[in-house]
């Protein structure tokens, strides 16, 4: 290669990528569920004064933490080519578990600590009957669906526990409810909770081979990854965020309820897919996880704002998931051809 | 209708992609009782052309004459009832219904009720199969068929709609020697009771076996119509590739080093591979020949630590704990296995991914990952193995067969193990690019480490291998000095599981 052609390859290259800079943002599978969101807000902020107001945009971000947290978690076991149907029953059983040994007497930081090791324990457990039992994850924890469940019921016989006037929730009352200045700190905790997940998607040997395992499996484990081991860490890391996302709701209620929401799953899983990580694996990340929570969080508040009865936010929310999933695959496949055209 | 008459006539045949153009005014005359092969590199615009012909895609321009009266497919069905049949490497039968229902899948023979009638099925289907010597009870499930068999089968399926034009797109590439032989004769047979037969291929020995006429494409354009076997194999890989191919292979003398593998006893517990014993030096070539399921592929899995095995395995002196990629990766092994697609790539991941899958414990410290150490290693590689990509960004289902081969092996090749463990390695790939895979391989060599290659091809075996072991019903049966063997002795051992009688050594190479 000459100096000159070495020269205008790297131009070229140069420009390649300041050009996928540029289409990088429209390129992303988020991209239109980012789009929705400003069209759907603008809209909005017409019809409904109320929306554009800082408090009410600050209102969508709180009410949605709950299902970012464990929407971050799941969306780490559907890059694997898993699904975890659990993720809101475990979240209820760590509720519950909080609720009674905060009335056993556990100070804030133990009862804390206690329950993140809960989350990642039933975490583990699905972990380990999926990667070393080799049960199907959609048995495995469809079955555990229904196990943490009733775990959450039979711990307090179904009845909630109020943990408002205990002296240990204080801090955790104050660090969900919080401000700082005018952002809540619920919202510095959930970016900073994105970026940590995001990085390590990124930016790790295991963020990596969470990738491979959802693209191909076999692959992976010909190529010294181990497979089992991840796999079982990545139920973990859902446990984990689930044990998380019990401390925010309980930080909301201000009790420890063992019913668990119906639509929390639906809603989780919803988002992850409207930020375009895709069923079959291997492809998606946390950015666009942030952005389907938030499509669907707007999109939710904007119908409480219009007066439409809750009934029609399924509706809703179910169309929305699929047609953002349908354009997606369009987008998809267009870019696809286009990019096997030039090669 | 006689023989030699002129079945289709395909004019002008052009057809554009979205910034590509696949066919351009292709002209294509089929006959009656003529095998027509149909050759060039991958993306030459051959399967296209057969798309077109089997309905399975429209032309933008052009026109289709089939005896003489222009005809339009707008869809399979159309191209089936004017007796047109497509069997491509992807298979189409449906693996939960058996062999019979899958042969006269959508014309089941019915009774008076409407309902199949299965003594007649089973009466048909057996016929069918007998006409072609294929020994499968009409009533097994195609799931539990070998992938021959399910070819076989889909071959009987053609022949039994009274096809009057057979299309054969790269229908031998997952075949063993053997059954491509059994196919090609079938084919011979079909041809002279009047059948046309149009066959996509790039191996030479298919093409000079069957056919009397080739079409050669290139780019989407029309190169030439020859003769065949008039024209000779090299002038046609001359204008496949657009360019001289001196010495396809590249042979070059390496010295063999110190021993680098031992191999003792090595067996898989389901007795696909029965223990089998060699060596190899640094430096050395060894080939693995055998029929599909002769355990040559198994020895690959074997030794990468794919599958379950017993036996020892020593590099350099050392056991390596069987059974596990991470320690036969650890050991000093690079395996690369035959099937790319479900065992290699991550089809939906960029270039850069890919290559990276290989390097996740060199690139990262404490977990973490130096992308630019990757970004470095990964352009490097592309330059050294010649990958095509405009950009390691791209997803690596853009690039061609032989480009993603050449990114599988230079993961493997870059981490520079003692020994590579490559199964099929130029499986589906074009010549040009086999060229190339030669040559890396070879380099491999050079540096010093040891290469088993596993390959169904005998030519390409014999044409870079220094020792050829051959594999039959599990058991290694011989391991060969390439120079002194030939195609013929070879094959003998891989069917017959031992030399010709009385054994006569042959001397010189392949021709």
């Amino acid at each position: 290669m000459s100096a000159e052609d070495a020269h205008n390859s790297r131009a070229a290259d140069r420009f390649a990528h300041r050009q996928s800079a540029l289409t990088r943002l429209t390129h992303a599978p988020w991209f239109g569920a980012l789009l929705s969101i400003l069209l759907v807000g603008l809209f909005l902020a017409f019809t409904q004064p109320v929306f554009a107001t800082w408090a009410n945009v600050m209102n969508i971000i709180k009410s949605n933490s709950v299902v970012f947290v464990l929407a971050l978690g799941a969306t780490y076991v559907i890059i694997a080519g898993a699904i975890d149907l659990s993720v809101a029953s475990l979240a209820a059983a760590c509720s519950m578990v909080y609720g009674l040994i905060l009335v056993a007497g556990f100070s804030t930081v133990p009862a804390i600590v206690t329950i993140l090791l809960l989350g990642a324990f039933l975490g583990a457990i699905n972990g380990f009957l999926i990667s070393y039992v080799r049960i199907s994850f959609l048995v495995v924890t469809l079955g555990t669906l229904s196990i943490y469940q009733s775990f959450a019921l039979i711990l307090n016989s179904g009845t909630s526990i109020s943990v408002y006037s205990n002296p240990a929730f204080k801090p955790l009352y104050a660090f969900v409810n919080g401000s700082l200045g005018p952002f809540p700190v619920i919202l510095i905790f959930d970016l900073v909770l994105l970026l940590i997940m995001g990085g390590i998607l990124r930016y790790s040997a295991f963020g990596r081979a969470v990738y491979a395992i959802g693209s191909n499996r076999e692959a992976a484990r010909l190529n010294g990854i181990n497979v089992p081991l991840v796999v079982m860490a990545i139920f973990i890391i859902a446990g984990l965020t689930a044990g998380l996302g019990s401390l925010v709701q309980i930080g909301r209620l201000t009790s420890a309820s063992a019913d668990v929401d119906p639509t929390i799953l639906m809603t989780v899983l919803a988002a992850v897919l409207i930020g375009g990580t895709a069923f079959t694996g291997g492809e998606g990340g946390v950015f666009g996880t942030m952005v389907g929570v938030l499509f669907l969080g707007v999109v939710q508040n904007g119908l409480t704002l219009s007066g439409v009865s809750s009934f029609w936010q399924g509706m809703v929310s179910g169309l929305i998931l699929i047609a953002a999933v349908w354009i997606g695959g369009l987008r998809q496949l267009s870019r696809r051809r286009k990019q096997a055209d030039r090669t | 209708m006689r023989r030699g008459d002129v079945f289709i006539e395909m004019k002008g045949i052009s057809k554009r992609f979205p910034g590509v153009r696949a066919l351009d005014s292709v002209d294509l005359t089929l006959r009656t009782g003529e095998v027509h092969a149909l050759t060039g590199e991958n993306g030459s615009g051959k399967s296209t052309l057969a798309r077109v012909l089997a309905g399975l895609t429209h032309s933008d321009g052009g026109q289709i004459l089939l005896d003489g009266q222009p005809v339009q497919f707008q869809n399979p069905a159309d191209a089936i009832a004017r007796g047109i049949v497509m069997i491509s490497q992807e298979l189409t039968l449906a693996p939960t219904l058996t062999v019979a229902e899958n042969i006269f899948l959508g014309r089941l023979p019915r009774n008076r009720l409407g309902l199949v009638d299965l003594p007649r099925l089973q009466r048909e289907a057996t016929a069918a199969l007998e006409r072609l010597n294929v020994h499968v009870p009409p009533q097994t499930r195609v799931s539990d068929l070998t992938v021959e068999l399910r070819q076989e089968v889909e071959i009987a399926r053609a022949l039994s709609t009274g096809a009057r034009l057979i299309i054969l797109d790269e229908a031998t590439s997952s075949l063993s020697e053997a059954a491509t032989t059994r196919l090609l004769s079938l084919i011979a047979k079909e041809r002279d009771k009047g059948t046309a037969v149009l066959m996509i291929t790039h191996r030479m020995p298919e093409i000079y076996a069957v056919s009397s006429v080739a079409t050669v494409l290139r780019d989407g354009l029309l190169v030439a119509e020859v003769p065949l076997p008039a024209t000779g194999a090299g002038e046609l890989v001359r204008l496949m590739v657009g360019r001289e191919i001196g010495d396809f292979y590249g042979k070059r003398p390496i010295e063999p080093g110190a021993t680098v593998l031992e191999v003792e006893g090595l067996s898989t517990p389901d007795g696909a591979l029965q223990p089998a014993s060699f060596s190899l030096r640094q430096g050395e070539i060894l080939g693995v020949a055998g029929l599909v399921g002769s355990g040559k592929a198994e020895l690959g899995q074997a030794l990468g630590g794919a599958i379950p095995s017993h036996g020892k395995v020593r590099i350099k002196g050392k056991p390596v704990a069987l059974g596990d990629p991470r320690r036969a990766i650890a050991a000093g092994i690079g395996f690369v296995p035959d099937d790319r697609k479900g065992a290699a790539l991550m089809l939906v991941r960029s270039v850069r991914e890919n290559f990276a899958l290989g390097w996740l414990d060199r690139l990262s410290r404490y977990g973490l990952l130096n992308t630019r150490a990757e970004a470095r290693d990964v352009g490097a590689a592309m330059k050294d193995y010649g990958v095509a990509a405009s950009s390691p960004a791209v997803p690596i289902s853009t690039l061609s067969g032989g480009n993603q081969q050449k990114v599988v092996l230079g993961r493997s090749f870059t981490r520079a193990p003692s020994v590579l463990v490559l199964s099929e390695p130029t499986r589906g790939i074009d010549v040009g690019a086999k060229a190339e895979i030669y040559r890396l391989l070879q380099d491999a060599a050079a540096a010093g480490a040891g290469v088993i290659m596993i390959s169904s091809e005998l030519p390409e075996l014999l044409g870079v291998a220094d020792r050829i072991a051959v594999f039959f019903q599990g058991e290694l049966r011989g391991i060969f000095d390439a120079a002194a063997s030939d195609e013929e002795m070879l094959a003998h051992v891989a069917v017959a599981g031992q030399l010709p009688d009385p054994p006569q050594p042959k001397d010189g190479g392949p021709a």
